[in-house]
Protein backbone atom coordinates (compact mmCIF):
# COMPACT_ATOMS: atom_id res chain seq x y z
CA UNK A 1 0.00 0.00 0.00
CA UNK A 2 0.94 3.30 -1.01
CA UNK A 3 0.98 6.98 0.84
CA UNK A 4 -2.66 7.98 1.74
CA UNK A 5 -2.93 11.41 -0.94
CA UNK A 6 -5.17 13.70 1.15
CA UNK A 7 -6.50 17.03 0.71
CA UNK A 8 -7.22 19.91 2.84
CA UNK A 9 -10.47 17.79 4.03
CA UNK A 10 -13.27 16.12 1.85
CA UNK A 11 -14.47 18.15 -0.65
CA UNK A 12 -11.85 20.81 0.59
CA UNK A 13 -8.94 22.06 -1.66
CA UNK A 14 -8.37 21.04 -5.19
CA UNK A 15 -5.80 18.16 -5.69
CA UNK A 16 -4.37 17.24 -9.00
CA UNK A 17 -3.74 14.01 -9.76
CA UNK A 18 -0.78 12.75 -12.30
CA UNK A 19 -0.98 9.99 -14.10
CA UNK A 20 1.60 9.72 -16.81
CA UNK A 21 0.79 12.55 -19.17
CA UNK A 22 -2.68 12.96 -18.04
CA UNK A 23 -3.94 15.32 -15.37
CA UNK A 24 -6.71 14.87 -13.27
CA UNK A 25 -8.38 17.37 -10.64
CA UNK A 26 -9.22 15.73 -7.42
CA UNK A 27 -11.19 17.49 -4.26
CA UNK A 28 -12.04 14.56 -2.21
CA UNK A 29 -9.61 12.56 0.21
CA UNK A 30 -8.28 9.17 -1.44
CA UNK A 31 -6.40 6.38 -1.27
CA UNK A 32 -4.13 3.93 -3.28
CA UNK A 33 -5.28 0.67 -3.80
CA UNK A 34 -3.75 -2.25 -5.24
CA UNK A 35 -5.75 -4.44 -7.40
CA UNK A 36 -4.96 -7.81 -8.10
CA UNK A 37 -5.96 -8.21 -11.82
CA UNK A 38 -5.72 -12.46 -12.62
CA UNK A 39 -3.84 -14.61 -13.31
CA UNK A 40 -7.61 -16.31 -13.35
CA UNK A 41 -9.46 -13.45 -15.14
CA UNK A 42 -11.33 -14.16 -17.99
CA UNK A 43 -10.67 -10.93 -19.24
CA UNK A 44 -6.98 -11.66 -19.61
CA UNK A 45 -7.43 -14.24 -21.91
CA UNK A 46 -5.41 -16.62 -20.29
CA UNK A 47 -3.15 -16.90 -17.10
CA UNK A 48 -2.01 -13.59 -16.45
CA UNK A 49 -1.70 -11.45 -13.70
CA UNK A 50 -1.60 -7.53 -13.69
CA UNK A 51 -0.78 -5.39 -10.63
CA UNK A 52 -3.31 -2.30 -10.97
CA UNK A 53 -2.73 0.35 -8.30
CA UNK A 54 -5.81 2.43 -8.21
CA UNK A 55 -6.58 5.87 -6.89
CA UNK A 56 -10.41 5.84 -6.42
CA UNK A 57 -11.94 4.86 -10.24
CA UNK A 58 -8.40 5.75 -11.76
CA UNK A 59 -5.54 3.47 -12.28
CA UNK A 60 -1.93 5.28 -11.58
CA UNK A 61 0.18 2.07 -12.13
CA UNK A 62 0.10 -0.93 -13.58
CA UNK A 63 2.79 -3.87 -13.32
CA UNK A 64 1.92 -7.12 -15.99
CA UNK A 65 3.07 -10.13 -14.22
CA UNK A 66 3.85 -12.97 -16.62
CA UNK A 67 5.66 -16.03 -16.85
CA UNK A 68 2.63 -18.47 -16.10
CA UNK A 69 2.65 -20.46 -19.20
CA UNK A 70 6.36 -20.63 -19.95
CA UNK A 71 7.20 -23.67 -21.19
CA UNK A 72 10.82 -23.04 -22.20
CA UNK A 73 9.97 -22.95 -26.16
CA UNK A 74 13.56 -21.83 -27.06
CA UNK A 75 14.90 -24.13 -24.88
CA UNK A 76 13.23 -27.23 -26.35
CA UNK A 77 14.23 -25.73 -29.69
CA UNK A 78 17.75 -26.31 -28.71
CA UNK A 79 17.77 -29.50 -27.84
CA UNK A 80 15.88 -31.68 -30.38
CA UNK A 81 16.37 -32.05 -34.06
CA UNK A 82 14.89 -29.04 -36.75
CA UNK A 83 11.86 -30.97 -37.59
CA UNK A 84 10.88 -31.80 -34.27
CA UNK A 85 10.63 -28.09 -33.09
CA UNK A 86 7.75 -27.82 -35.54
CA UNK A 87 4.88 -28.65 -33.33
CA UNK A 88 6.08 -26.91 -30.16
CA UNK A 89 5.45 -23.91 -32.73
CA UNK A 90 1.51 -24.36 -33.00
CA UNK A 91 1.73 -23.76 -29.03
CA UNK A 92 2.61 -20.14 -28.93
CA UNK A 93 0.17 -18.37 -30.14
CA UNK A 94 -2.56 -21.61 -30.25
CA UNK A 95 -5.29 -19.28 -32.45
CA UNK A 96 -2.86 -19.17 -35.23
CA UNK A 97 -0.33 -21.80 -35.46
CA UNK A 98 -0.92 -22.01 -39.28
CA UNK A 99 1.01 -18.81 -38.91
CA UNK A 100 3.74 -19.79 -36.49
CA UNK A 101 4.28 -22.86 -38.90
CA UNK A 102 4.73 -20.79 -41.97
CA UNK A 103 7.13 -18.21 -39.88
CA UNK A 104 9.44 -20.99 -38.59
CA UNK A 105 9.41 -22.88 -41.71
CA UNK A 106 10.53 -20.00 -43.60
CA UNK A 107 12.92 -18.61 -41.23
CA UNK A 108 14.33 -22.18 -41.64
CA UNK A 109 14.07 -22.17 -45.08
CA UNK A 110 15.73 -18.68 -45.24
CA UNK A 111 18.73 -20.33 -43.57
CA UNK A 112 18.69 -23.12 -46.07
CA UNK A 113 17.97 -20.98 -49.31
CA UNK A 114 15.54 -23.59 -50.61
CA UNK A 115 12.86 -22.44 -52.46
CA UNK A 116 9.04 -23.63 -52.29
CA UNK A 117 6.89 -25.05 -54.97
CA UNK A 118 4.17 -22.93 -56.47
CA UNK A 119 1.33 -24.85 -55.55
CA UNK A 120 2.37 -25.38 -51.54
CA UNK A 121 2.78 -21.08 -51.13
CA UNK A 122 -0.68 -21.30 -52.60
CA UNK A 123 -2.34 -23.78 -49.95
CA UNK A 124 0.09 -22.18 -47.09
CA UNK A 125 -1.22 -18.65 -47.94
CA UNK A 126 -4.90 -19.74 -47.60
CA UNK A 127 -4.14 -21.70 -44.40
CA UNK A 128 -2.56 -18.42 -43.05
CA UNK A 129 -5.53 -16.26 -44.24
CA UNK A 130 -7.62 -18.78 -43.00
CA UNK A 131 -6.45 -19.01 -39.41
CA UNK A 132 -6.07 -15.08 -39.07
CA UNK A 133 -9.91 -14.92 -40.31
CA UNK A 134 -10.11 -17.64 -37.25
CA UNK A 135 -7.78 -15.75 -34.51
CA UNK A 136 -9.41 -12.16 -35.52
CA UNK A 137 -12.94 -14.19 -34.84
CA UNK A 138 -11.91 -15.25 -31.57
CA UNK A 139 -10.54 -11.76 -30.69
CA UNK A 140 -13.10 -9.84 -31.56
CA UNK A 141 -15.69 -12.18 -30.15
CA UNK A 142 -13.96 -12.95 -26.69
CA UNK A 143 -13.62 -8.98 -26.64
CA UNK A 144 -17.50 -8.37 -27.17
CA UNK A 145 -17.83 -10.33 -24.25
CA UNK A 146 -15.49 -8.99 -22.41
CA UNK A 147 -17.17 -6.33 -22.40
CA UNK A 148 -20.67 -7.04 -21.79
CA UNK A 149 -22.05 -8.42 -26.03
CA UNK A 150 -22.44 -12.43 -25.15
CA UNK A 151 -24.38 -12.92 -28.57
CA UNK A 152 -21.64 -11.89 -30.71
CA UNK A 153 -19.42 -14.31 -29.21
CA UNK A 154 -21.43 -17.01 -30.00
CA UNK A 155 -21.16 -16.61 -33.99
CA UNK A 156 -17.79 -15.81 -34.10
CA UNK A 157 -17.31 -19.44 -32.41
CA UNK A 158 -20.00 -20.94 -35.18
CA UNK A 159 -18.16 -19.53 -37.94
CA UNK A 160 -14.55 -20.58 -36.72
CA UNK A 161 -16.24 -24.15 -35.86
CA UNK A 162 -16.06 -24.13 -40.12
CA UNK A 163 -12.92 -22.90 -40.31
CA UNK A 164 -11.27 -25.97 -37.99
CA UNK A 165 -13.05 -28.35 -39.54
CA UNK A 166 -11.63 -27.52 -42.75
CA UNK A 167 -8.44 -27.42 -41.17
CA UNK A 168 -9.17 -31.09 -39.73
CA UNK A 169 -9.48 -32.31 -43.24
CA UNK A 170 -6.82 -31.27 -44.37
CA UNK A 171 -4.20 -32.09 -41.58
CA UNK A 172 -6.58 -33.33 -38.64
CA UNK A 173 -5.77 -31.49 -36.02
CA UNK A 174 -8.29 -28.54 -34.77
CA UNK A 175 -5.99 -26.44 -32.98
CA UNK A 176 -2.21 -27.61 -33.36
CA UNK A 177 -1.58 -28.33 -37.16
CA UNK A 178 2.22 -28.59 -37.80
CA UNK A 179 0.99 -28.36 -41.07
CA UNK A 180 3.24 -26.31 -42.75
CA UNK A 181 6.51 -28.05 -42.80
CA UNK A 182 10.00 -27.35 -43.66
CA UNK A 183 9.86 -27.17 -47.80
CA UNK A 184 6.55 -27.27 -48.16
CA UNK A 185 3.63 -28.49 -46.82
CA UNK A 186 2.81 -31.80 -44.86
CA UNK A 187 0.35 -33.16 -47.87
CA UNK A 188 -1.62 -31.76 -50.34
CA UNK A 189 -5.46 -30.84 -49.78
CA UNK A 190 -7.85 -33.47 -50.18
CA UNK A 191 -10.48 -33.85 -53.13
CA UNK A 192 -13.02 -30.99 -52.46
CA UNK A 193 -11.36 -29.38 -50.05
CA UNK A 194 -10.55 -26.01 -52.34
CA UNK A 195 -14.54 -25.93 -53.58
CA UNK A 196 -15.00 -25.84 -49.55
CA UNK A 197 -12.99 -22.92 -48.70
CA UNK A 198 -14.75 -21.26 -51.38
CA UNK A 199 -17.89 -21.78 -50.02
CA UNK A 200 -16.79 -20.78 -46.22
CA UNK A 201 -15.48 -17.49 -48.25
CA UNK A 202 -19.03 -16.84 -49.85
CA UNK A 203 -20.96 -17.48 -46.61
CA UNK A 204 -18.60 -15.86 -44.53
CA UNK A 205 -18.56 -12.99 -46.30
CA UNK A 206 -22.19 -12.67 -46.58
CA UNK A 207 -22.43 -12.85 -43.01
CA UNK A 208 -19.72 -10.58 -42.11
CA UNK A 209 -22.21 -7.07 -42.36
CA UNK A 210 -24.46 -8.71 -40.11
CA UNK A 211 -21.51 -9.11 -37.71
CA UNK A 212 -20.05 -5.80 -38.15
CA UNK A 213 -23.47 -4.12 -37.25
CA UNK A 214 -24.20 -6.56 -34.61
CA UNK A 215 -21.18 -5.84 -32.41
CA UNK A 216 -18.47 -3.35 -34.27
CA UNK A 217 -21.25 -0.45 -34.83
CA UNK A 218 -23.58 -1.13 -31.81
CA UNK A 219 -24.19 1.67 -29.76
CA UNK A 220 -23.10 0.20 -26.83
CA UNK A 221 -19.98 -0.98 -27.98
CA UNK A 222 -18.37 2.10 -29.24
CA UNK A 223 -19.62 3.89 -26.03
CA UNK A 224 -17.58 1.30 -23.98
CA UNK A 225 -14.48 1.58 -26.63
CA UNK A 226 -14.21 4.83 -28.92
CA UNK A 227 -11.61 7.21 -27.07
CA UNK A 228 -10.54 4.52 -24.47
CA UNK A 229 -7.48 3.14 -24.33
CA UNK A 230 -5.90 5.67 -27.12
CA UNK A 231 -2.62 4.53 -28.49
CA UNK A 232 -0.77 7.37 -30.10
CA UNK A 233 1.54 5.88 -33.58
CA UNK A 234 4.67 6.85 -32.31
CA UNK A 235 4.30 5.40 -28.48
CA UNK A 236 3.23 2.35 -31.22
CA UNK A 237 7.19 2.79 -32.88
CA UNK A 238 8.79 3.41 -29.46
CA UNK A 239 7.35 -0.41 -27.71
CA UNK A 240 7.34 -1.70 -31.18
CA UNK A 241 3.81 -3.03 -31.28
CA UNK A 242 2.95 -4.15 -34.27
CA UNK A 243 -0.28 -5.88 -35.88
CA UNK A 244 -4.00 -4.39 -35.86
CA UNK A 245 -2.77 -2.24 -32.71
CA UNK A 246 -0.17 -0.48 -35.10
CA UNK A 247 -2.46 -0.13 -37.94
CA UNK A 248 -4.98 0.83 -35.14
CA UNK A 249 -3.21 3.76 -34.36
CA UNK A 250 -3.04 5.17 -37.90
CA UNK A 251 0.25 3.61 -38.98
CA UNK A 252 -0.02 1.88 -42.18
CA UNK A 253 2.42 -0.32 -41.98
CA UNK A 254 1.85 -4.60 -43.49
CA UNK A 255 4.57 -6.53 -43.72
CA UNK A 256 2.52 -8.80 -46.36
CA UNK A 257 2.47 -5.32 -48.60
CA UNK A 258 5.47 -3.60 -47.38
CA UNK A 259 8.07 -6.50 -47.25
CA UNK A 260 6.27 -9.21 -48.94
CA UNK A 261 7.24 -12.87 -48.28
CA UNK A 262 5.80 -16.01 -49.73
CA UNK A 263 3.52 -14.57 -53.02
CA UNK A 264 1.89 -11.71 -51.21
CA UNK A 265 3.55 -9.17 -53.17
CA UNK A 266 2.33 -10.65 -56.37
CA UNK A 267 -1.26 -10.96 -54.64
CA UNK A 268 -0.55 -7.20 -53.61
CA UNK A 269 0.28 -5.88 -57.67
CA UNK A 270 -2.97 -7.60 -58.88
CA UNK A 271 -4.72 -5.22 -56.69
CA UNK A 272 -5.97 -8.36 -54.57
CA UNK A 273 -6.14 -6.63 -51.09
CA UNK A 274 -5.86 -3.81 -49.55
CA UNK A 275 -4.58 -2.81 -45.29
CA UNK A 276 -7.17 -1.45 -43.57
CA UNK A 277 -5.67 1.72 -41.64
CA UNK A 278 -7.93 3.30 -38.82
CA UNK A 279 -9.12 6.65 -38.66
CA UNK A 280 -10.82 7.10 -35.61
CA UNK A 281 -14.17 7.13 -37.39
CA UNK A 282 -15.98 6.79 -33.69
CA UNK A 283 -13.33 8.69 -31.51
CA UNK A 284 -9.33 9.19 -31.53
CA UNK A 285 -7.24 7.60 -33.86
CA UNK A 286 -5.58 4.68 -31.83
CA UNK A 287 -8.88 4.06 -29.63
CA UNK A 288 -9.96 0.44 -28.36
CA UNK A 289 -12.75 0.98 -31.22
CA UNK A 290 -10.21 1.77 -34.04
CA UNK A 291 -8.28 -1.75 -32.90
CA UNK A 292 -11.35 -4.08 -33.26
CA UNK A 293 -12.33 -2.39 -36.38
CA UNK A 294 -9.14 -3.61 -37.99
CA UNK A 295 -9.36 -6.89 -36.79
CA UNK A 296 -12.96 -6.71 -38.63
CA UNK A 297 -11.62 -5.38 -41.83
CA UNK A 298 -8.82 -7.66 -42.18
CA UNK A 299 -11.32 -11.04 -41.96
CA UNK A 300 -12.58 -9.49 -45.43
CA UNK A 301 -9.27 -8.97 -46.66
CA UNK A 302 -8.27 -12.49 -45.87
CA UNK A 303 -10.93 -13.67 -47.15
CA UNK A 304 -9.93 -11.61 -50.25
CA UNK A 305 -6.55 -13.76 -50.87
CA UNK A 306 -8.00 -16.42 -50.54
CA UNK A 307 -10.27 -16.34 -53.22
CA UNK A 308 -7.09 -15.22 -55.53
CA UNK A 309 -5.51 -18.33 -54.33
CA UNK A 310 -8.22 -20.35 -55.29
CA UNK A 311 -8.15 -18.86 -58.48
CA UNK A 312 -4.58 -19.11 -59.05
CA UNK A 313 -4.11 -22.39 -57.57
CA UNK A 314 -2.10 -25.25 -60.06
CA UNK A 315 -1.26 -28.53 -59.99
CA UNK A 316 2.11 -29.80 -58.66
CA UNK A 317 4.54 -31.22 -55.82
CA UNK A 318 3.87 -29.96 -52.34
CA UNK A 319 6.94 -30.40 -50.61
CA UNK A 320 10.58 -29.09 -51.97
CA UNK A 321 12.99 -31.88 -52.46
CA UNK A 322 14.96 -32.38 -48.94
CA UNK A 323 16.56 -34.66 -46.89
CA UNK A 324 14.52 -36.63 -44.29
CA UNK A 325 16.70 -35.86 -41.61
CA UNK A 326 17.51 -31.85 -41.86
CA UNK A 327 20.64 -30.67 -42.16
CA UNK A 328 20.51 -27.20 -41.64
CA UNK A 329 23.87 -25.28 -43.36
CA UNK A 330 25.91 -23.32 -40.73
CA UNK A 331 24.31 -19.57 -41.24
CA UNK A 332 21.33 -17.28 -38.79
CA UNK A 333 18.70 -15.75 -40.02
CA UNK A 334 15.61 -13.26 -39.04
CA UNK A 335 12.24 -13.95 -40.56
CA UNK A 336 9.26 -11.78 -39.34
CA UNK A 337 6.02 -12.69 -40.73
CA UNK A 338 2.89 -10.99 -40.46
CA UNK A 339 1.19 -13.00 -37.62
CA UNK A 340 -2.83 -11.87 -36.65
CA UNK A 341 -1.37 -10.19 -33.90
CA UNK A 342 1.48 -8.47 -35.52
CA UNK A 343 5.04 -9.50 -36.56
CA UNK A 344 6.00 -13.07 -35.27
CA UNK A 345 9.42 -13.29 -35.63
CA UNK A 346 12.24 -16.56 -35.59
CA UNK A 347 15.59 -15.80 -35.31
CA UNK A 348 17.68 -19.09 -36.10
CA UNK A 349 21.32 -20.17 -35.63
CA UNK A 350 22.49 -22.80 -37.02
CA UNK A 351 26.27 -24.38 -36.70
CA UNK A 352 25.32 -27.04 -39.76
CA UNK A 353 24.58 -30.31 -36.93
CA UNK A 354 20.90 -31.48 -36.24
CA UNK A 355 19.97 -29.67 -33.65
CA UNK A 356 19.81 -25.66 -33.74
CA UNK A 357 22.06 -23.35 -31.54
CA UNK A 358 19.42 -20.95 -31.32
CA UNK A 359 15.66 -20.68 -31.80
CA UNK A 360 14.60 -17.15 -30.89
CA UNK A 361 10.53 -16.56 -31.35
CA UNK A 362 10.20 -12.81 -30.84
CA UNK A 363 6.09 -13.16 -30.15
CA UNK A 364 4.04 -10.00 -31.26
CA UNK A 365 1.50 -10.36 -27.89
CA UNK A 366 4.97 -10.51 -25.75
CA UNK A 367 5.80 -7.16 -26.83
CA UNK A 368 2.37 -5.83 -27.37
CA UNK A 369 1.56 -6.82 -23.37
CA UNK A 370 4.68 -4.29 -22.68
CA UNK A 371 2.08 -1.47 -23.64
CA UNK A 372 -0.25 -1.85 -21.06
CA UNK A 373 2.28 -0.21 -18.46
CA UNK A 374 2.35 2.76 -20.03
CA UNK A 375 -1.64 2.96 -21.61
CA UNK A 376 -3.08 1.95 -19.04
CA UNK A 377 -2.57 4.41 -15.91
CA UNK A 378 -5.27 7.32 -16.50
CA UNK A 379 -7.68 4.95 -17.27
CA UNK A 380 -10.78 4.36 -15.22
CA UNK A 381 -10.70 0.82 -13.66
CA UNK A 382 -13.69 0.05 -15.80
CA UNK A 383 -12.21 0.39 -18.84
CA UNK A 384 -9.17 -1.49 -17.61
CA UNK A 385 -10.73 -4.90 -18.84
CA UNK A 386 -11.49 -2.80 -22.33
CA UNK A 387 -7.80 -1.75 -22.71
CA UNK A 388 -6.59 -5.39 -21.67
CA UNK A 389 -9.01 -7.15 -23.89
CA UNK A 390 -8.02 -4.86 -27.09
CA UNK A 391 -4.92 -5.37 -27.07
CA UNK A 392 -5.84 -9.35 -27.91
CA UNK A 393 -2.77 -11.12 -26.20
CA UNK A 394 -2.30 -14.62 -26.34
CA UNK A 395 -0.77 -15.61 -23.16
CA UNK A 396 0.96 -18.77 -24.80
CA UNK A 397 3.00 -16.57 -26.49
CA UNK A 398 3.92 -13.48 -24.52
CA UNK A 399 5.52 -16.86 -22.50
CA UNK A 400 6.47 -19.36 -24.38
CA UNK B 1 18.54 0.07 -49.11
CA UNK B 2 20.27 -3.07 -49.54
CA UNK B 3 22.70 -3.99 -46.67
CA UNK B 4 25.83 -2.94 -48.62
CA UNK B 5 23.89 0.44 -48.92
CA UNK B 6 23.34 0.58 -44.84
CA UNK B 7 27.29 -0.14 -44.06
CA UNK B 8 28.21 2.09 -46.33
CA UNK B 9 25.67 4.77 -44.42
CA UNK B 10 27.08 3.83 -41.11
CA UNK B 11 30.84 4.69 -42.16
CA UNK B 12 30.11 7.37 -43.88
CA UNK B 13 28.30 9.16 -40.86
CA UNK B 14 30.92 7.44 -38.52
CA UNK B 15 28.26 5.66 -36.46
CA UNK B 16 29.79 4.74 -32.81
CA UNK B 17 30.87 1.21 -31.74
CA UNK B 18 30.74 0.15 -35.86
CA UNK B 19 32.71 -2.82 -35.98
CA UNK B 20 32.33 -4.36 -39.24
CA UNK B 21 30.01 -6.31 -40.71
CA UNK B 22 29.62 -9.94 -41.97
CA UNK B 23 27.92 -11.10 -45.32
CA UNK B 24 26.49 -14.63 -45.92
CA UNK B 25 29.33 -16.22 -48.86
CA UNK B 26 29.91 -19.23 -50.21
CA UNK B 27 32.73 -21.98 -48.98
CA UNK B 28 36.12 -22.36 -49.86
CA UNK B 29 35.96 -25.43 -52.67
CA UNK B 30 39.43 -25.84 -51.93
CA UNK B 31 39.35 -25.94 -48.00
CA UNK B 32 36.60 -29.07 -47.14
CA UNK B 33 36.45 -27.42 -43.49
CA UNK B 34 35.79 -23.89 -44.79
CA UNK B 35 32.05 -24.71 -45.44
CA UNK B 36 30.68 -20.67 -45.74
CA UNK B 37 28.07 -18.78 -43.93
CA UNK B 38 24.22 -19.22 -45.10
CA UNK B 39 21.48 -16.65 -44.33
CA UNK B 40 21.25 -12.76 -43.20
CA UNK B 41 23.81 -10.30 -43.16
CA UNK B 42 24.74 -8.45 -39.87
CA UNK B 43 26.86 -5.45 -38.50
CA UNK B 44 29.09 -6.21 -35.37
CA UNK B 45 28.57 -3.48 -32.78
CA UNK B 46 31.03 -2.79 -29.72
CA UNK B 47 28.42 -3.53 -27.04
CA UNK B 48 29.52 -0.57 -24.82
CA UNK B 49 28.48 1.63 -27.45
CA UNK B 50 25.76 -0.26 -28.92
CA UNK B 51 22.92 2.53 -26.94
CA UNK B 52 24.52 5.21 -29.24
CA UNK B 53 25.12 3.23 -32.10
CA UNK B 54 21.04 2.81 -31.76
CA UNK B 55 20.63 6.29 -31.36
CA UNK B 56 22.31 7.29 -34.83
CA UNK B 57 20.38 4.15 -36.54
CA UNK B 58 17.31 5.74 -34.83
CA UNK B 59 18.32 9.27 -36.21
CA UNK B 60 19.31 9.43 -39.05
CA UNK B 61 17.58 10.44 -41.76
CA UNK B 62 18.59 7.50 -44.44
CA UNK B 63 18.33 5.07 -42.20
CA UNK B 64 15.68 5.78 -40.02
CA UNK B 65 15.04 2.94 -38.27
CA UNK B 66 11.33 3.83 -35.78
CA UNK B 67 11.30 0.15 -34.53
CA UNK B 68 13.48 -2.19 -32.28
CA UNK B 69 11.91 -5.44 -33.39
CA UNK B 70 13.46 -7.66 -30.86
CA UNK B 71 16.97 -7.70 -29.00
CA UNK B 72 18.11 -11.49 -27.74
CA UNK B 73 21.32 -13.07 -27.14
CA UNK B 74 22.75 -15.94 -27.96
CA UNK B 75 25.46 -18.61 -26.49
CA UNK B 76 26.74 -20.16 -29.50
CA UNK B 77 28.41 -22.89 -27.48
CA UNK B 78 30.23 -23.95 -24.18
CA UNK B 79 33.55 -23.44 -25.75
CA UNK B 80 33.19 -19.92 -26.88
CA UNK B 81 34.26 -16.98 -24.62
CA UNK B 82 31.66 -14.81 -25.96
CA UNK B 83 27.79 -14.29 -26.32
CA UNK B 84 26.33 -12.42 -28.95
CA UNK B 85 23.80 -9.68 -28.19
CA UNK B 86 21.32 -9.85 -31.36
CA UNK B 87 19.36 -6.90 -32.22
CA UNK B 88 16.51 -6.67 -34.74
CA UNK B 89 15.67 -2.95 -36.32
CA UNK B 90 12.73 -2.06 -38.73
CA UNK B 91 12.52 0.66 -40.39
CA UNK B 92 9.15 1.52 -41.71
CA UNK B 93 9.84 4.50 -43.96
CA UNK B 94 12.71 3.08 -45.97
CA UNK B 95 10.77 -0.92 -45.92
CA UNK B 96 14.62 -1.88 -44.43
CA UNK B 97 15.77 -4.06 -41.63
CA UNK B 98 18.77 -4.27 -40.03
CA UNK B 99 20.35 -7.22 -37.62
CA UNK B 100 23.06 -6.26 -34.97
CA UNK B 101 25.88 -8.44 -33.40
CA UNK B 102 27.32 -7.74 -30.38
CA UNK B 103 30.13 -10.19 -28.84
CA UNK B 104 29.85 -10.03 -25.48
CA UNK B 105 32.58 -11.48 -23.07
CA UNK B 106 31.01 -14.42 -20.95
CA UNK B 107 33.34 -13.57 -18.26
CA UNK B 108 31.83 -9.97 -17.34
CA UNK B 109 28.82 -9.92 -19.46
CA UNK B 110 27.63 -6.48 -18.90
CA UNK B 111 26.57 -3.63 -21.32
CA UNK B 112 24.35 -0.29 -20.72
CA UNK B 113 20.52 -0.61 -21.28
CA UNK B 114 19.26 0.70 -24.60
CA UNK B 115 15.65 1.41 -22.98
CA UNK B 116 16.55 5.35 -23.37
CA UNK B 117 16.75 4.55 -27.23
CA UNK B 118 13.93 2.27 -28.05
CA UNK B 119 11.40 1.36 -24.90
CA UNK B 120 10.33 -1.81 -26.66
CA UNK B 121 13.75 -3.32 -25.57
CA UNK B 122 13.13 -2.79 -21.82
CA UNK B 123 11.03 -6.24 -21.66
CA UNK B 124 13.49 -8.11 -24.56
CA UNK B 125 16.41 -7.33 -22.17
CA UNK B 126 14.70 -8.39 -18.77
CA UNK B 127 14.40 -11.71 -20.67
CA UNK B 128 17.82 -11.76 -21.84
CA UNK B 129 19.16 -10.96 -18.17
CA UNK B 130 17.71 -13.72 -16.39
CA UNK B 131 18.07 -15.84 -19.78
CA UNK B 132 21.45 -15.50 -20.20
CA UNK B 133 22.81 -13.61 -16.62
CA UNK B 134 23.65 -10.55 -19.06
CA UNK B 135 23.58 -7.08 -16.92
CA UNK B 136 21.91 -4.18 -18.61
CA UNK B 137 23.38 -1.17 -16.59
CA UNK B 138 21.11 1.74 -15.97
CA UNK B 139 17.71 -0.83 -16.79
CA UNK B 140 14.67 0.87 -15.05
CA UNK B 141 13.15 -2.16 -14.59
CA UNK B 142 15.59 -5.09 -13.71
CA UNK B 143 13.51 -7.65 -12.25
CA UNK B 144 12.45 -11.25 -14.10
CA UNK B 145 10.31 -11.15 -16.48
CA UNK B 146 9.37 -14.69 -17.36
CA UNK B 147 11.19 -16.66 -14.85
CA UNK B 148 10.12 -16.53 -10.88
CA UNK B 149 12.37 -14.41 -8.36
CA UNK B 150 14.05 -16.82 -7.10
CA UNK B 151 15.25 -19.18 -10.31
CA UNK B 152 18.75 -20.39 -9.99
CA UNK B 153 20.82 -20.17 -12.99
CA UNK B 154 20.30 -18.90 -16.74
CA UNK B 155 18.39 -21.07 -18.68
CA UNK B 156 19.63 -20.72 -22.31
CA UNK B 157 23.52 -20.36 -21.37
CA UNK B 158 24.68 -24.01 -22.88
CA UNK B 159 26.30 -24.70 -19.41
CA UNK B 160 22.80 -24.35 -17.53
CA UNK B 161 22.54 -26.82 -14.93
CA UNK B 162 19.18 -28.40 -14.89
CA UNK B 163 17.98 -28.08 -11.25
CA UNK B 164 17.25 -30.88 -9.50
CA UNK B 165 13.91 -30.17 -7.27
CA UNK B 166 12.10 -26.59 -6.82
CA UNK B 167 10.79 -25.36 -3.42
CA UNK B 168 10.64 -29.19 -2.63
CA UNK B 169 9.14 -30.44 -5.93
CA UNK B 170 11.39 -32.74 -7.66
CA UNK B 171 12.48 -32.61 -11.10
CA UNK B 172 14.48 -35.40 -11.91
Amino acid sequence: MSDTHTASGLGGDARVLRSGEREFTLDVRTQDMEINFGPQHPATHGVMRILIRADGELVTGAQPHLGYLHRCAEKIGESVEWLQYLPYTDRYDYLAAMNNNLGYSMAVEAVMGIAIPRRAELIRIICAELNRIGSHLIAVGTYGMDIGAFTPFLYMFREREWMMALFEKICGARLTYSYIRIGGLFNDAPPGWFEEVALFCDTFEAKWPEYYDLLIVNKIFVKRTANVGVIPGRVCLDFGLTGPILRGSGVDWDLRRDMPYSLYGEIWRDGAFQVPVARGEMGTVGDCWDRTWVRMREMQESIRIVRWCLAHIEEGPVMAEIPKILKVPKGEAYVGIENPRGELGHYVVSDGEKMAVRVRVRGPSFCNVAVLEDVLPGALVADAVAIIGSTDIVMGETDR
Amino acid sequence: MDFQGIHDRLRAIGAPGLVGADEPRQGDPKDKKDKGRAGDPFVLVDPQRLTDFLRVCRDDERLCFEMLVDLTATDPAKDQAHLWVNVQLLSLRHRQRLAIKCLLEKAAPRLPTTVPVYRASQWHERECAEMFGITFEGHPDPRNVLLPADWVGHPLRKDYQYPKEYHGISCE
